[in-house]
């Protein structure tokens, strides 16, 4: 049993914006063994935090004041060393690029066990044991390096699993996860379930969850704001969910959105001869003849983890150069280097293409040279994305989403008329989401095409008029 | 509250993170370094560039040892890149110093901590040892690349060189240190990772 | 037939013990790079540098074994070309053979090393040696994060490439600083998360660490580390005056 008694909590940093938000606020919750828990709410609500106070990172690794009383099982953990928590809960956490320590996936099991200094035979026997009900044989004996998302998240949970605790806390695990690992992941988690595992789960994307919990707790800064169980939890309308600023609970894979490709009065971009394959593969992860894009709209990409959509990206704005393709646009012909300066990419990371000191610096160094009145058109730019209150800010202190949007700002000044998004509103809350969404309209208002790689239905349906499908 | 002074799990892996950030800049010179006319520029180049990460890493150095740790693990990768036994010492004896000196200011002097890089830094003149300690030998070895070829080195590194060097592994790494602050103030501390 | 991991560990063993690859690579270092012992040792020296390429093949990397062996190759090619060649190519021509034929073999040992060895393996190996977690931990944390700095330096560039800003732009003297601030920004964040996954994993527990990873001694290990003691041997009859040829 988890018991949260009157807990409030402020981040220990010196930026004052880190330090309001996701703090707690006299929050109680018992979670029961067996129980299986979701917690949701806005970005910036504590949802996360509450796992940190859980498995102990609050306080040991991330410092601040603390106040009431964590129990797992009776027993207080506050004080106790990280390594003594580490027992009883394992965690799942949500970049699957950054959460483990072994470069080999077999290691990787092992690791919690090995940390423990269990004998190797008995490691040997839970890795082989957790390995048969995963159904991951494949996977094992890999460089973790060269696996798809979906797979390293699999072998992440697969490793709490070694490890046996019997609380399982899952922070924002399906994030980075395209629809089929979504759901390979919900049934990992049944699997669990069944065991008897308690289990509390952070999340914005709901909807393969929400069938499946006993209770939702809905948090708004900082505070339980609503709990919802059985038939209410059932019952609530997607008028009600909104409200709460929740996402959709249903779920709909972004294959099967009803959207036209191409129609017949788009202004038309034509690719052709799109191939590339990774340095020492044979096989072609793009490989497109011919393609047809509408001009001036915003068309959804869409496809499993691992299908070359971000490759495809890379190519079309001209960053890898092995790849030959040309692409015909407003009658001319636009080559590989040509296209550098007609694209344009939001990179899924952002915060490895922004390079100054501060917001304004970053849109003036992407302003073309000789540019009459630099300041002011810089500044005009950032008026219209809403980030002229962040004038001075360094860039890599910003939100994940306010990063995004300087990234766009940097785009148009410097005149790019094609803009290629990778994964925009992987993790991002219902309101953040339909932001996104409003500032692409936008966008496409003041004439660029927009292309946006995505597994996020709702951001399809949102905004998008075009889909091609991989 | 007295600070508990026993590393920890995450003080390890910190000592990781910056120890791999620093031998992957020091790595990318070295290649330079292939090149004999760019030997002697090694004591430049790799303090004053390894003076940004090595300021971030003493902002997260609270207890004793972390600084000690990661000149050890310098001289093993150097060990196990071929360079031989010579950087194992001067590694221990330069680490050794550079946490006196971080300690005696308290884990927090700006100043200390330039000082501590640039003893650190020093560390960097093992790598010439091979060359100095054994000078007569060294050149004796190279008789079959020719007069030219052996008067060329020699004139880059006369033996005298050998302080001049170690002098200018501690000035260069002043000025990375220097460096280092100058970015930590600019853009690390700004963007939260300090 | 269920997975076994015990049987793929087992398996996945190199043809040598990882200490005692660490063994050739200071051996080497000292006699082959370092020239130990003077010309006296030179046939010693002779045989230490076909080892490597030997342990190449055994292991089958082909690709490592030729390139190692064309390097090589150039290198006496320049230095037997010399005598043909004019005052300023002659002596490039030697420094580079110089360079190549000195480095080569120190380099191929140390990539075998590299090539050859998991991290598991190292780590190990470097636990058996009695080394402290002190040390072995803050290695393994650098080996997991030599691929990722690797992957953030490319996607920085690409990134500048896309903006525009290039070496001899407009800005270049900033280049640097607009690489290495983000560089290094990503790789403490990733290094953030890392440490919070593994000490949610109970990494630093004080009991002592178990490794799945099995190493051991066989006879190929224990031959070649005679063939280290007996080097160390001659060179110490040497340094003490005796003249055994």
């Amino acid at each position: 049993m988890v018991e949260i008694k009157n807990v409030s909590f402020r981040y220990g940093s010196d930026d004052a914006g880190v330090k309001a938000k996701n703090s707690l606020k006299a929050v109680s919750l018992t979670v029961s063994d067996g129980e299986f828990l979701l917690l949701t709410g806005p970005s910036g609500c504590g949802k996360t935090t509450i796992l940190r106070l859980i498995n102990g990172l609050i306080p040991a690794f991330y410092p601040g004041e603390l106040e009431g009383q964590i129990l797992i099982d009776g027993q207080d953990i506050s004080g106790r060393e990280l390594y003594d928590t580490a027992h009883r809960v394992g965690t799942v956490f949500q970049n699957p690029r950054t959460q483990f320590y072994n470069v080999d996936t077999t290691g990787e099991l092992a690791f919690g066990c090995e940390n423990r200094g269990i004998p190797e035979n008995e490691i040997y026997e839970r890795i082989d044991d957790t390995v048969s009900r995963f159904h991951i044989e494949s996977l094992m004996d890999r460089n973790i390096f060269h696996l798809s998302d979906g797979e390293k998240q699999k072998i992440a949970c697969a490793s709490v699993d070694v490890s046996g605790p019997g609380i399982i806390l899952l922070d924002e695990p399906s994030a980075n996860l395209d629809h089929a690992s979504t759901l390979a992941l919900r049934e990992l988690i049944l699997h669990w379930r069944k065991q008897g595992k308690t289990i509390i789960a952070a999340e914005h994307r709901i909807a393969y969850l929400w069938d499946i919990i006993d209770r939702a707790v809905i948090l708004r800064d900082g505070a339980i704001a609503r709990e919802l169980a059985g038939a209410e939890k059932d019952a609530l309308t997607p008028d009600e969910l909104t409200a709460l600023g929740l996402r959709s609970t249903v779920m709909e894979a972004p294959t099967d959105v009803q959207m036209p490709a191409f129609l017949a009065g788009d202004a038309l971009i034509r690719l052709r001869d799109f191939h590339f394959s990774y340095r020492g593969e044979t096989e072609n992860i793009v490989d497109i003849p011919s393609l047809d894009i509408a001009a001036g709209e915003i068309t959804a990409i869409v496809g499993a983890n691992g299908a070359g959509k971000t490759s495809f990206l890379y190519c079309l704005c001209g960053l890898e150069k092995r790849c030959k393709g040309v692409m015909e646009y407003k009658g001319a012909v636009y080559d590989r280097k040509a296209r550098k300066k007609l694209c344009f990419m939001v990179m899924q990371d952002t915060s490895n293409q922004l390079f100054t000191e501060s917001v304004l610096d970053e849109v003036l160094i992407s302003l073309p040279k000789n540019t009459e009145n630099e300041k002011d058109r810089a500044l005009e730019i950032l008026r219209e994305l809403d980030l002229d209150d962040y004038l001075e800010r360094h860039p890599q202190s910003l939100s994940g989403g306010q990063k995004q949007r300087l990234a766009i700002a940097c785009a148009l000044a410097s005149g790019r008329e094609i803009l290629l998004l990778d994964e925009p509103t992987s993790g991002l809350d219902h309101a953040h989401m339909m932001e996104t969404a409003a500032l692409l309209k936008q966008l496409r208002a003041m004439g660029t095409t927009i292309l946006v790689v995505t597994h996020d239905s709702e951001l399809i349906h949102a905004c998008c008029g075009r889909l091609i499908a991989f | 509250m007295k600070q508990e002074n026993k590393l920890k799990g995450r003080d390890l892996i910190n000592v990781g993170i910056y120890t791999a950030i620093y031998f992957v800049i020091m790595l990318a010179v070295a290649m330079l370094g292939m090149i004999p006319i760019f030997l002697p520029l090694l004591s430049v180049i790799v303090p004053i560039l390894g003076g940004i990460p090595f300021m971030l890493f003493l902002t997260k150095v609270k207890k004793p040892g972390m600084i000690f740790i990661m000149a050890m693990i310098m001289g093993i990768m150097m060990l196990l890149t071929g360079m031989g036994p010579w950087p194992l010492l001067t590694c221990a004896v330069a680490g050794i110093l550079a946490e006196i000196i971080y300690r005696s200011g308290e884990y927090k002097s700006a100043k200390k901590a330039v000082l501590a890089y640039a003893v650190f830094s020093m560390w960097i003149w093992g790598n010439y040892l091979p060359l100095f300690t054994d000078y007569e030998g060294y050149f004796a070895q190279r008789e079959s690349y020719g007069q030219a070829y052996i008067e060329a080195v020699q004139k880059l590194m006369p033996l005298w060189m050998a302080p001049v060097l170690l002098a200018v592994c501690f000035v260069c790494g002043i000025l990375g240190g220097i460096l280092g602050r100058a970015l930590l103030k600019k853009h690390f501390e700004k963007a939260g990772i300090a | 037939m269920a997975y076994s991991s015990a049987a793929a560990q087992g398996k996945r063993k190199s043809f040598l013990d990882p200490r005692t690859k660490i063994a050739l690579v200071v051996i080497l270092a000292l006699f082959v790079l370092g020239s130990l012992g003077g010309p006296r040792m030179e046939p010693v020296k002779t045989g230490l540098s076909a080892l490597p390429f030997l342990l190449l093949l055994l292991e089958k990397q082909w690709r490592r074994f030729l390139r190692g062996l064309v390097m090589l190759e150039v290198g006496y090619g320049l230095l037997g070309a010399l005598p043909y060649l004019p005052g300023t190519l002659n002596f490039i021509a030697l420094m580079c053979g110089g360079i190549l034929t000195r480095f080569v073999v120190t380099i191929v040992m140390g990539e075998y090393l590299i090539s050859t060895t998991s991290v598991s393996e190292f780590i190990s190996a470097m636990e058996r040696l009695r080394m402290p977690q002190a040390i072995t931990i803050p290695m393994s944390v650098m080996f997991r994060l030599f691929p990722t700095i690797q992957a953030e330096w490319k996607s920085i560039r690409r990134a500048m490439g896309m903006r525009g800003i290039h070496l001899g732009g407009a800005r270049a003297g900033q280049v640097l600083e607009y690489q290495m601030v983000p560089m290094m920004t990503s790789s403490v964040r990733i290094g953030e998360d890392l440490s919070a996954s593994a000490l949610t994993r109970g990494l630093g527990a004080p009991v002592k660490r178990t490794n799945i990873c099995r190493i051991g001694f066989r006879a190929q290990d224990i031959v070649l580390l005679l063939l280290c003691l007996a080097v160390i041997i001659l060179w110490l009859i040497g340094f003490f005056g005796v003249n055994l040829w």
